[in-house]
């Protein structure tokens, strides 16, 4: 455990913690609820896409086929079987099962392939479950989609709300003990200079792999949370604008800092909630996707490495500034 | 024979189009190794602003220069704003054209509106011709004509001329050129408008050939292109051609006979070329691997 939150204050972690777990008893208004109970599924996609953009370096626009399985794994569970907990865990399972198998086999087919190769196979992937859930009406009911109905504790909001945190928390810690291990060290190292990883004897092909497995996963877990969360599922699931989600949030709150990723995930959440709202009275907001679009670019090209790496320059600009003052009062 | 020919027909047809869009990339990629995600929006608005054009001025020709004047005049502030801050960086590359993608289709619906909109032919284009029972639409022919135009106008710029002799240079090997004092920036600056130019093209001539546009064609249109492209072999003209008339002709035959399967169809090609020969079928420079 040691070394687990030396990059994230584990006071600050803790504190946000103690305040989200409290805040349903000082807020119980159904639609923040709603909003933070969606920020929470998708920081856990946005941290599980930063494990392969962040950490490794795999650039992929095909991660929202991860969560689209996730997704309806679970909801063809309910709509077949009954609403019980053991069902979602059935479903889940599947869902993870599934992940795991199609990223392994995607990776081990074209993990090998360079950047530019590999985030156009999986777009094309992703398309291929796009069009395979829409042409599979049987199962997925299509483009339309279906509703289903499920347990209980899921159904009450503010049971939802504390079981998607409390998710969060255990995927965060589980994924940045996975960083902070050995094969999470090598992961970091691929990412920097993949060529020098090799040289030193390790396999890149093969920690790829598990860090693809790793993200697939996790992005399934969401995917199933947030199938969860709407009781409902249709095709959207698959579309190109979820990668991008994930995307986004990843890259304003930071790459390879999981908790840039949630951050990342709040803002854009926020915005987007923000944004819609603001489209009631003026209609040019109705577009907001366009603004995120602007948001990414101007983030990508001005500040590279996000919140996280903003907050960290300023900080660093603040010790040395501290630094100096020190160094002149010793003159002095 | 009738359904054969038709098929062959709408395939090769299609299959030009794609061309069109696939010979800038492959020509951008060559030289830059810039994979552009955002080609498939100068696309899009090429088809929208094209369609718009011949709406308002009921000249099909004023709307097809219309739509590569505005499809080069996004590819220059695209490539003055977001490739050229990120040269070298292929994996910044790659994630700021989605983000130029993304804009530009969305922007399409600023301009006009979320729905589909309907395009009709020029008058001069409609109808089709018959021969002993089989009927072939002239618009198909037309695109055909044009889009084999443009390859022999392609590869003579490329085979026969000063820059496109300093573009092939380029492609083989960039740093030898720039030591020999070639301005390998705007040389790309040149390519990258000439891709623009001919995606908008193939952007105005979809319009009337599918009858109807909208805003997520670009995705689905870039996606085609870049299968090609790969399939191909980056950086071939003559690849990208080949292999484009092989995805066309087959997604023809394929709609046709297991429409289901047309899309898999190209991402059985696709991952076929890419792990049995992950140049291309002509492509010379680098590897995938």
């Amino acid at each position: 455990m040691r070394g687990l939150f030396h990059k994230v204050p584990l006071y600050w972690g803790l504190a946000i913690m103690l305040f989200m777990l409290l805040f349903p008893f000082v807020n119980d208004s159904r639609s923040m609820l709603i909003l933070l109970t969606q920020i929470f599924i998708f920081a856990i996609f946005a941290m599980s896409f930063d494990i392969l953009l962040g950490y490794t370096g795999i650039v992929s626009f095909g991660h929202c086929m991860f969560f689209g399985i996730g997704a309806y794994s679970t909801a063809i569970i309910f709509n077949h079987l009954e609403a019980t907990l053991l069902n979602f865990m059935i479903g889940l399972a599947i869902g993870i099962i599934l992940s795991a198998l199609v990223s392994y086999i995607i990776g081990s087919l074209s993990l090998r392939l360079k950047s530019h190769f590999y985030a156009m196979l999986t777009l094309a992937v992703s398309q291929l479950f796009l069009v395979l859930a829409e042409k599979w009406r049987g199962l997925t009911h299509g483009g339309d989609g279906f509703t289903f109905s499920v347990p209980d504790v899921f159904k009450d909001r503010t049971s939802f709300y504390y079981i998607t945190l409390i998710s969060v928390a255990v995927v965060f810690i589980l994924l940045k003990l996975f960083t902070e291990s050995s094969t999470g060290k090598v992961l970091k190292a691929i990412s920097q200079n993949e060529y020098r990883a090799e040289a030193l004897g390790y396999k890149s092909l093969h920690y790829k792999l598990i860090a693809s497995v790793t993200a697939g996963v996790a992005a399934s877990f969401s995917g199933a949370l947030y199938a969860v969360s709407l009781r409902f599922i249709n095709t959207n699931v698959f579309s190109i604008e979820v990668t991008l989600d994930a995307l986004l949030m990843t890259m304003i709150g930071g790459l390879g800092t999981l908790a840039g990723a949630i951050a990342g995930a709040g803002i854009i959440e926020f915005l987007r909630h923000y944004l819609s709202e603001l489209a009631m009275t003026y209609p040019i907001f109705e577009r907001w996707t366009i603004i995120l679009g602007f948001l990414y670019i101007v983030v990508l090209l001005v500040f590279p490495s996000g919140l996280a790496g903003f907050i960290k320059r300023i900080n660093l600009k603040n010790k040395r500034k501290m630094k100096k003052k020190g160094e002149l009062q010793r003159v002095a | 024979m009738e359904v054969f020919i038709n098929l062959l027909v709408n395939g090769v047809s299609t299959g030009l189009l794609i061309f069109l869009l696939a010979a800038g990339l492959t020509l951008i990629f060559g030289l830059m190794s810039v994979l552009n995600f955002a080609h498939g929006g100068l696309f899009v608005w090429g088809a929208f602003s094209g369609a718009w054009i011949y709406k308002e001025t009921n000249s099909f020709l004023l709307a097809i220069v219309g739509a590569i004047v505005i499809g080069m005049a996004l590819g220059w502030v695209l490539e003055r704003f977001l490739i050229r801050p990120v040269y070298g960086n292929h994996v910044r590359q790659l994630l700021i054209t989605l983000g130029g993608m993304l804009v530009l289709s969305e922007s399409i619906k600023i301009f006009w509106g979320p729905n589909p909109i309907r395009v009709n032919l020029p008058g001069w284009l409609e109808g089709s011709y018959q021969f002993d029972g089989i009927i072939i639409i002239k618009y198909r022919v037309f695109v055909i004509v044009v889009g084999l135009l443009l390859y022999l106008a392609l590869w003579l710029l490329l085979s026969r001329t000063q820059i496109g002799l300093m573009i092939r240079a380029g492609v083989m090997d960039k740093e030898m050129v720039q030591a020999l004092g070639i301005n390998v920036k705007g040389l790309f600056t040149f390519v990258f408008l000439l891709g623009a130019a001919l995606a908008a093209l193939g952007g105005a001539l979809l319009a009337p050939y599918s009858g109807v546009v909208f805003a997520e064609m670009g995705m689905q249109y870039a996606i085609l292109a870049f299968i090609v492209v790969i399939i191909g072999g980056m950086g071939s003209l003559q690849g990208s051609a080949l292999a484009s008339l092989i995805v066309g002709v087959a997604g023809a035959f394929m709609a046709y006979y297991i429409p289901d399967l047309s899309l898999a169809l190209n991402m059985l090609l696709l991952a076929i070329v890419l792990l049995v020969k992950p140049t291309g079928l002509m492509g010379e420079k680098g590897s995938a691997v």
